[in-house]
């Protein structure tokens, strides 16, 4: 059943059970935001996408990954309020972590040139605790290897006592989401580290062409569940995949022949960006999982 | 060692004074609740009867029995506060020494454990009743007047009525003022506290005798329908703070789809200064439960859980002792009083966060989850604990459903004003004579509560301001003590009623360094999700600190404002919307204090640390020294029996030459 | 005797504690509180032992366990230094109180002296404040301190 709303006069249709934020972007409105991501349920840490909501005649502030609409909703993204209280917040983030590009982009796009506040924290990362990391890893990889460690100012993310997580697959996820990419992947001589968890698992090489794939733990999940016939999922690259499905299909004569299955893993719809979905090519050599945050919509 | 045995029962009453010097508070109550199963006639009952549950009559004709036993026996009974604020202030020490009397004496009699009257800056709290006498109340009982009062009243009939605080009960003594007539307690109307003091915490036949769960039974003799409407008709309102109506949020939840239902009990009474529900818990733990029962009735409900802070162990224990008593009369369980309704209940524990006062941190909690709020644009009704429908109430307005239940929702609504029915229980505490626990109707004046109630601020110093609704409140200043306190009209002077901590200020008290000792503590508690309060509060405390140091900046009050702002409007959950409130307020009614912080350096409170002189006044002093001894710096320098003079230069300001000085000839300026 | 059989069971205590509360991870926080009463803090092998029993993921103890002020992951002191510091004690003299036993003492909130006698843990409020400043030692309530007190108070426990 539609449901109709407004969006800075604009009239938009919707689907039950979505968010305001989700609307706008696909209506094409911009609306900040730091901590969302379409693989991972809302968390309204970040404050960014703020928009002002009408409903009944009364109007408050509402961050808009987590409002669902409904009927008759009026939503203002551009007002005093809104882009003060964007401000405010885009402030208070570049006090934490003010040699971010990240931060730094958007804050020009706000209209914030810098802050007048100094940094309140003893942490060095360039973090700003969006939960993304910990989200991704515990709801959707289900590994829950780093989490928030204490609260407040000083608050942290990690592995349980700050040692490395054997939980930890390599998948990459984490890093996949992080807005500030600060948490990041560097591939040692037989190893994945996961910057700057400490988690280091061993690296699954293509057996073709020797570049790394991913992390093993994170190669084996995908093998078990996906049985042997499906094993060149975890054992080639995706250069060497596609060379390989490529001649498969050469040999098996070119028109009325389906494309070479892709695999459909149980993680495709919801991890981020595999570079195995159709259509989207990554380029040769590329390392490690693509960073891309657009069109795949969490379950 | 216990101290004596009824003669018409096989049962010692409650040892209190065994176990004490190994165990901790969990061990005397613990003792406590081991001696004292739930009453000896109701446990007969029980192991004769078996099987099916007992009426409520059934439980409440021994139970009445057993009082009147106890009041009409030829015994003494020795009541004695036994609440945190008493035992804190040696209630267990006092009775020992009672009780070493009254042996020594050969007199056998009823010790009882009651609690918390609410005159806490009295405690220890003892009082004899005679056997067909008066049961005289006394107040600050050292071991050594406890054996003094023994003594005099019991063993020389003398009821020393220079010790005496006020008589309990209809016998009265000359000479002798009615507790309920003085000056503190005339003004109260103690609806919920009302049992405090009377009656055993840990005797469900105590509760029973005295009427307790009663409104149970008749509520399970109404529809849930009915019990809801008469709790919406009595226009009660959250007493946790928020104020919400509590008839409202109960529709809610029932008309809510999803199954199992769950109702719980916020005990994590985390305002500094609040220990209101921390006194019900520790006083009449029966009548939360009862109220958790009908409400549960009510909504359709039959899981609960009771959450209580870390910091109240004796709360705990009291309130496991109760819910052990409870289903044991078959009061809470399966079907309930026979009715067929079956609800149960678990305490949880607090692990030592204030955010998880916030309903939803507080059910991510009871989740094994840290204390994390979210968004509450779905209800916490529809969507709560484990995604079910939840109803959470505070403690205070769990107690007062029996009572809506049991004398009618006209009654309730009948007291109090117009948008906020009933009665609040308050901690008066602070500057201020007579601190504890107050209940008043809605609507009295802050300046009825501190002045008659309170007794006005002691040593003759001038009122500053009263803080009310804790961390989330604001202070409230002289010109606007008459504002009638309720849910509503505190707003307009930049307060909020809270949960009901008052803590009063006098002329000493710096109202900056109260700002940054609010934001300080809300910056350590904050749970770290959100930007504008992990960070804005972190900026807010620093900038205050700097005030506070003498190193305030021109702007830096534009910067708390605006910083203020940015967490009213952006702050994910209560604790960061509100915790502008003790900034904003103090800069409201205070402004001159800031300016002088920044502009002169000075506190003018004379209580931040080297934004004030310490001087000695040459007039006075004579000379005596104990100053210049005090002295870490050698700053201060005299001869004997001359005035001695304090070299500013050297001085630390560390205030030792001012706690030396017997002739009040140390000043601060 | 071995070193392994010198070592408390923590599996068999972590067993017999989550059974106590029916295996419900609702109650990770009293669990945790168990483990903390039984051995002084929560080590490290009884919360492995707690995930695996309730099968929750580590991290998630481990953030509660960093979460929450009551719960200690190092060992502390023979003594529980609490003192109050709720507005009314604070003013009261809690905050010349803090600053004496940070001096005195050497400890900063939540640490433990290094002769390992006494762990100071600051609260925001024990509910007492009428008898403020309020400080605990364990389970003895010492109310309306002086600054001068402090040091006779520590004395009584070096005994």
């Amino acid at each position: 059943m539609a449901i109709r709303l407004t969006i800075d006069g604009q009239k938009v249709e919707a689907q039950e059970e979505q968010t305001v934020l989700e609307v706008a972007r696909e209506a094409g409105v911009w609306i900040p935001a730091l901590c969302h991501h379409p693989a991972v349920s809302p968390y309204g840490a970040c404050r960014l996408c703020l928009v002002e909501v009408e409903v009944r005649g009364r109007r408050r502030l509402v961050t808009s990954c987590c409002y669902p609409v409904q009927d008759g909703l009026a939503v203002f993204t551009q007002t005093e309020k809104v882009m003060g209280a964007r401000r405010g917040v885009m402030e208070l983030l570049l006090a934490r972590a003010p040699d971010s590009p990240t931060l730094r982009e958007l804050a020009e796009k706000l209209g914030v040139t810098e802050s007048r506040l100094p940094k309140v924290t003893e942490a060095e990362r360039d973090c700003i605790l969006c939960g993304l990391c910990v989200n991704v890893c515990r709801e959707v990889i289900g590994a829950a290897a780093i989490s928030f460690v204490e609260r407040g100012v000083e608050r942290e993310v990690g592995p349980p006592f700050d040692e490395a997580s054997d939980a930890c697959l390599g998948c990459g996820a984490c890093a996949a989401v992080c807005p500030m990419g600060t948490v990041d992947l560097r591939w040692h001589e037989g190893e994945l580290e996961i910057v700057p968890f400490k988690n280091r698992v061993p690296v699954v090489r293509c057996r073709e062409c020797g570049e790394p794939i991913t992390g093993l733990p994170y190669a084996e999940q995908i093998r078990a569940r996906l049985g042997e016939k499906l094993a060149s999922a975890v054992e080639l690259c995706p250069t060497c995949k596609r060379n390989a499905a490529a001649l498969a299909q050469k040999k098996a004569g070119a028109a009325g022949r389906a494309y070479v299955h892709h695999a459909k893993t149980p993680y495709r719809d919801q991890a981020p960006c595999s570079s195995e979905r159709p259509g989207r090519a990554s380029e040769p050599g590329s390392d490690g999982p693509d960073r891309c945050s657009q069109g795949v919509r969490a379950k | 060692m216990t101290v004596s045995s009824r003669s018409t029962e096989s049962r010692e009453p409650v040892p209190l004074s065994a176990g004490r010097s190994e165990a901790g508070l969990d061990g005397r109550a613990a003792e406590a609740a081991r001696a004292n199963p739930r009453g000896t006639a109701t446990a007969e009952r029980r192991a004769g009867g078996g099987g099916a549950a007992a009426t409520l009559s059934e439980l409440q004709e021994p139970a009445r029995a057993r009082w009147d036993a106890l009041k009409r026996g030829d015994q003494p009974i020795i009541w004695v506060g036994m609440a945190t604020c008493g035992l804190a202030a040696g209630a267990a020490e006092a009775l020992k020494a009672a009780e070493a009397e009254l042996e020594a004496h050969g007199i056998a009699a009823h010790t009882i454990p009651v609690g918390c009257v609410g005159m806490c800056s009295l405690e220890p709290m003892l009082d004899v009743e005679k056997p067909g006498g008066a049961r005289i109340c006394y107040g600050e009982v050292t071991p050594e007047k406890a054996r003094e009062i023994v003594r005099s009243y019991l063993v020389e009939g003398d009821p020393r009525a220079d010790l005496a605080l006020g008589t309990v009960g209809d016998v009265e003594v000359a000479g002798i003022p009615r507790l309920s007539e003085l000056p503190m307690i005339a003004p109260q109307k103690r609806v919920v506290t009302g049992t405090f003091g009377l009656i055993n915490p840990t005797d469900i036949d105590h509760y029973l005798a005295h009427g307790g769960y009663q409104a149970l039974q008749r509520a399970l003799e109404m529809d849930p329908e009915a019990v809801l409407a008469e709790v919406e008709r009595s226009g009660l309102r959250g007493r946790g703070g928020g104020g919400f109506p509590t008839g409202r949020k109960w529709r809610s939840c029932r008309e809510a789809h999803g199954e199992p239902k769950y109702v719980i009990c916020n005990g994590d009474e985390g305002d500094p200064g609040a220990f209101m529900d921390r006194s019900i818990m520790e006083g009449d733990p029966h009548a939360v439960i009862e109220g958790m029962v009908i409400g549960a009735y009510a909504i359709g409900a039959h899981q609960g859980y009771i959450y209580v802070r870390n910091e109240y162990p004796l709360a705990v224990e009291r309130l496991r002792k109760a819910l052990a008593d409870a289903r044991e009369c078959g009061l809470l369980g399966e079907n309930i009083l026979g009715t067929g309704f079956s609800f149960d209940m678990q305490i949880n524990r607090g692990g030592g966060a204030f955010v998880c006062g916030e309903s939803t941190a507080l059910m991510a909690s009871l989740e094994g989850m840290v204390g994390e709020p979210r968004a509450k644009y779905i209800h916490t009704v529809e969507v709560g604990l484990h995604g079910k429908p939840t109803t959470l109430n505070n403690v205070e307005t769990w107690a007062n459903v029996p009572v809506i239940i049991e004398r009618g929702a006209d009654w309730f609504a009948s007291i109090g004003t117009e948008g906020s029915k009933g009665t609040k229980v308050f901690s008066l505490v602070g500057k201020v004579r007579n601190t504890g626990l107050v209940e008043v109707p809605m609507g009295m004046t802050l300046r009825e509560i501190v002045f008659e109630i309170g007794g006005g601020i002691p040593g003759d110093k001038r009122f500053k301001a009263v803080q009310t609704g804790g961390p989330s409140g604001g202070c409230i200043p002289e010109e606007h003590l008459d504002t009638p306190v309720d849910f509503d009209q505190l707003w307009e002077v930049g307060s909020m009623m809270g949960s009901g901590g008052l803590i009063v200020m006098d002329e000493d008290t710096c109202m900056v360094n109260l700002a940054r000792y609010f934001t300080g503590f809300l910056r350590d508690e904050s749970c770290g999700k959100c930007v504008p309060c992990r960070e804005g509060l972190a900026q807010m405390q620093r900038i205050l600190t700097r005030i506070c140091d003498g190193e305030g900046r021109e702007g830096d009050v534009e910067l708390l404002l605006h910083l203020c702002d940015v967490l009213d409007d952006a702050a994910l959950c209560a604790l960061g919307n509100t915790a502008s409130n003790p900034v904003r307020s103090t800069i409201r009614w205070f402004r001159a204090d800031y300016d002088e912080h920044i502009r002169e350096r000075h506190c003018p409170a004379r209580e931040c640390r080297g934004l004030f002189r310490y001087e000695i006044l040459a007039e006075t002093c004579n000379g005596c020294g104990a100053c210049r001894r005090a002295c870490p710096e050698d700053a201060i320098s005299g001869e004997r029996r001359q005035a001695h003079t304090l070299d500013q230069t050297k001085c630390v300001h560390c205030g030792a030459c001012l706690e030396a000085c017997r002739f009040d000839s140390v000043v601060k300026v | 005797m071995t070193i392994e059989s010198a070592l408390p069971d923590y599996r068999a205590t972590a067993e017999e504690v989550v059974e106590r509360y029916r295996r419900n991870s609702g109650f990770l926080i009293p669990m945790l509180q168990d483990l903390q009463k039984e051995f002084g803090y929560i080590p490290r092998p009884a919360m492995e032992a707690v995930a695996q029993l309730l099968d929750i993921p580590l991290s998630q103890c481990y953030s509660v366990a960093t979460f929450y002020s009551s719960l200690a992951l190092v060992p502390r002191g023979k003594h529980l230094l609490t003192l109050c510091l709720g507005t009314v004690c604070y003013l009261k003299g809690g905050k010349e109180i803090a600053q004496r036993i940070e001096q005195e003492l050497r400890v900063k909130p939540g640490e433990t002296t290094e002769d390992r006698l006494f762990t100071y843990q600051p609260v925001n409020c024990l509910g007492a404040c009428a008898l403020a400043p309020v400080m605990m030692v364990d389970d003895t309530y010492y109310e309306r301190v002086s600054v001068h007190q402090v040091d006779s108070i520590f004395a009584k426990y070096r005994e």
